[in-house]
């Protein structure tokens, strides 16, 4: 209780612009030990619905980030070939302070994505905005804020998306 | 029907009895650039080929109570299918009578009536009109006034085993008929359920991509492409397995497993343009022996043994022109531009099967499916791709002949290729041909 009461909102900001570093650098392999071992990256489509009963945009458990990070940075795949460049710009952080030494950190962030490569053809070259409200989980433990859950509502979750083939 | 102008085309002399663009000759079967890019060719496909065949526009179980309805297209239609009070299903041409204002905005839901927003008229959920506000007024209908019977209801409306169908033509042929061989297919991948019932429940994965919509047509009983454009998943399942929840939907380790399991079985290229791809299951008792065996068991018991390894098997199609099945999913591909398409990809589940079996499969298909899938923004990205290549003209046609010597064409006109053949593909643009040929005399 004591720890969620300390964390305050800059500390939050100084969380999320780190992580949002670490994903705009490709720091893949620090982003994944931000998280708990039993942490949770997801994307709903339908955040009002069960996950039992509808897929989402992503929905990683531990080893299915680790996955997606081998996949992003060790294979090469035509979605992500060339690769995509982005910036996470993050305002409007509040903490909401939870029981048992979590806090709940909510921010907006708009994150611009390019691809790079051959800029004159289709799909390269293009800068696309995903906008997102972001609600990050944080157990706070002696080494520093843990994400238990990161879940991210993209404020066109239900309509025709892109490419999202790298982290948001 | 309206005249064509694919006929008048300045670089493509028309063949007899062809639109001049699918180019089919001894050991040679070859698709014109244009018919991928050319606005003038998309809009006679709107005409001649969504106006005249069966289009899939809905699921019953998304509509499953009296005044329920989706939106949907027929083409660049919009139309609504909606449940009547009388449980019949309907399905409206999205489009106000009055002055052509769409009249339903949203995606789902249930109304009584829909009401037209620009001037007030209102519509029964059956179409019919019910109302014209300030009709008496000075200025409005006299008694002469030929008033529209309500919204135009799509003159054919039919179903198979759930899946609802619509045609703009009076004169089409029964759905039966005109889904050929693809029903033993649907039947099939349905009969995994105890009931023989497929339920939308799952939010679909929708995405757009900057290319035209027969290349999603073609891709989806590709097995060629797939240790090229999918080498980064093969890769993955080298390292995963199934830890990840592939839950069994990509069988096979290593790129070479992948292909042998890919390029086996039938390849079927059926005469009304759809494409199957199909094969018995290897190792029935895999499924009786494993984690869901006493469900399998019972579905075994249900079909009988030899059926049970085509129902376990493999079984993927192209339903012409815009419907695919494959793994637990139904996919639509809708014509927006000649190049640009949006893909709707509905994760159904199996009525009666146990809830793990059902989640199981909504979490290994988001891990290929979705827009930050694994598997298909490769596909979508290899379509702009496509579109971009055919930019410039010093090349003409797309070759689309592997496997044509070795095509067994069969008395109903149904073609059966080789595994890894492009025969589905073939029979797709035989009849896209014939349907954009008829047209021009027509
Ligand atoms: S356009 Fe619908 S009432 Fe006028
Ligand atoms: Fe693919």
């Amino acid at each position: 209780m004591a720890g969620d009461m300390n964390f305050t909102r800059e500390n939050a900001e100084c969380f999320l612009i780190e992580e949002a570093e670490m994903l705009d650098e490709l720091r893949l392999e620090e982003w994944l030990k931000l998280f708990t071992s039993d942490g949770l990256y997801w994307i709903p489509i339908d955040e009002t619905m069960s996950t039992n009963e509808t897929v989402s945009i992503v929905r990683d458990d531990a080893l299915r980030r680790e996955e997606r990070v081998f996949h992003l940075l060790k294979t090469r795949f035509p979605a992500q070939s060339p690769r995509s460049r982005t910036l996470h710009s993050i305002s409007s952080v509040r903490v909401r302070p939870k029981v048992d030494g979590q806090v709940v950190v909510v921010s907006n962030q708009t994150i611009h994505e390019v691809r790079t490569g051959d800029y004159r053809q289709s799909g390269l070259g293009e800068m696309h905005t995903i906008v997102a409200r972001m609600e990050h989980l944080l157990v706070l433990s002696s080494d520093g804020p843990k994400i238990v859950e990161k879940k991210v509502l993209l404020l066109d979750r239900d309509m025709p998306l892109g490419n999202l083939t790298f982290l948001i | 029907m309206t005249e064509t102008r694919t006929a008048s085309s300045p670089q493509v002399a028309p063949m007899a009895g062809s639109s001049g663009l699918v180019l089919e000759e001894a050991h040679k079967f070859r698709v014109h650039t244009r018919a991928y890019n050319d606005r003038a060719v998309f809009d006679a496909e709107m005409r001649n080929i969504f106006d005249r065949v069966w289009i899939f526009v809905g699921h019953t179980s998304e509509i499953p109570n009296p005044g329920d309805y989706k939106t949907s297209y027929i083409g660049m239609q919009p139309v609504i299918v909606v449940r009547a009070d009388n449980g019949d299903v309907n399905v409206l041409v999205n489009r106000c009578v009055h002055r052509g204002a769409v009249v339903c905005r949203e995606l789902r839901g249930n109304a009584q009536q829909f009401e037209c927003p620009y001037h007030g008229w209102v519509y029964q959920n059956d179409g019919k009109l019910v109302a014209i506000p300030h009709a008496k007024e000075a200025g409005g209908y006299s008694e002469h006034f030929d008033k529209p019977a309500g919204l135009y209801k799509v003159p054919k409306v039919d179903m198979f085993r759930g899946l609802i169908f619509a045609c703009m033509d009076p004169n089409v042929v029964p759905l039966d008929e005109f889904l050929g061989r693809a029903k033993l297919l649907l039947e099939r991948r349905f009969n995994l359920s105890p009931s023989g019932e497929i339920v939308f429940r799952s939010r679909p994965f929708v995405s757009r991509y900057k290319g035209n919509w027969k290349f999603q047509a073609e891709n989806i009983v590709d097995d060629y492409h797939f240790v090229f454009t999918h080498t980064a998943f093969i890769d993955l399942q080298a390292k995963y397995g199934d830890a990840t929840g592939n839950f069994g939907l990509h069988p096979g380790g290593s790129a070479s497993e992948m292909r042998k399991s890919r390029y086996r079985g039938n390849v079927w290229g059926v005469d009304q343009g759809h494409g199957i791809l199909d094969a018995p299951a290897l190792s029935p008792e895999s499924f009786l022996n494993g984690r869901f065996g006493d469900y399998y068991k019972a579905i075994q018991d249900k079909v009988g043994a030899e059926e049970f390894k085509w129902v376990v098997g493999r079984g993927i199609g192209c339903i012409f022109p815009n419907l695919g099945i494959i793994h637990q999913q139904i996919r639509t591909w809708r014509p927006i531009a000649p190049d640009l398409t949006e893909v709707t990809i509905y994760p159904f589940e199996l009525k009666g099967a146990p809830g793990e079996f059902n989640q199981g499969m909504l979490h290994a298909q988001e891990r290929f499916y979705a827009p930050s899938g694994h598997g298909a923004p490769d596909d979508v990205e290899m379509f702009a791709s496509n579109q971009h290549g055919l930019e410039g003209h010093a090349v003409d046609w797309l070759l689309l002949e592997r496997g044509v010597d070795t095509d067994e064409k069969q008395p109903n006109g149904d073609y059966r290729g080789q595994p890894s053949s492009e025969a589905c593909q073939r029979s797709y643009w035989r009849q896209w041909n014939r349907l954009m040929t008829k047209s021009a005399g027509a």
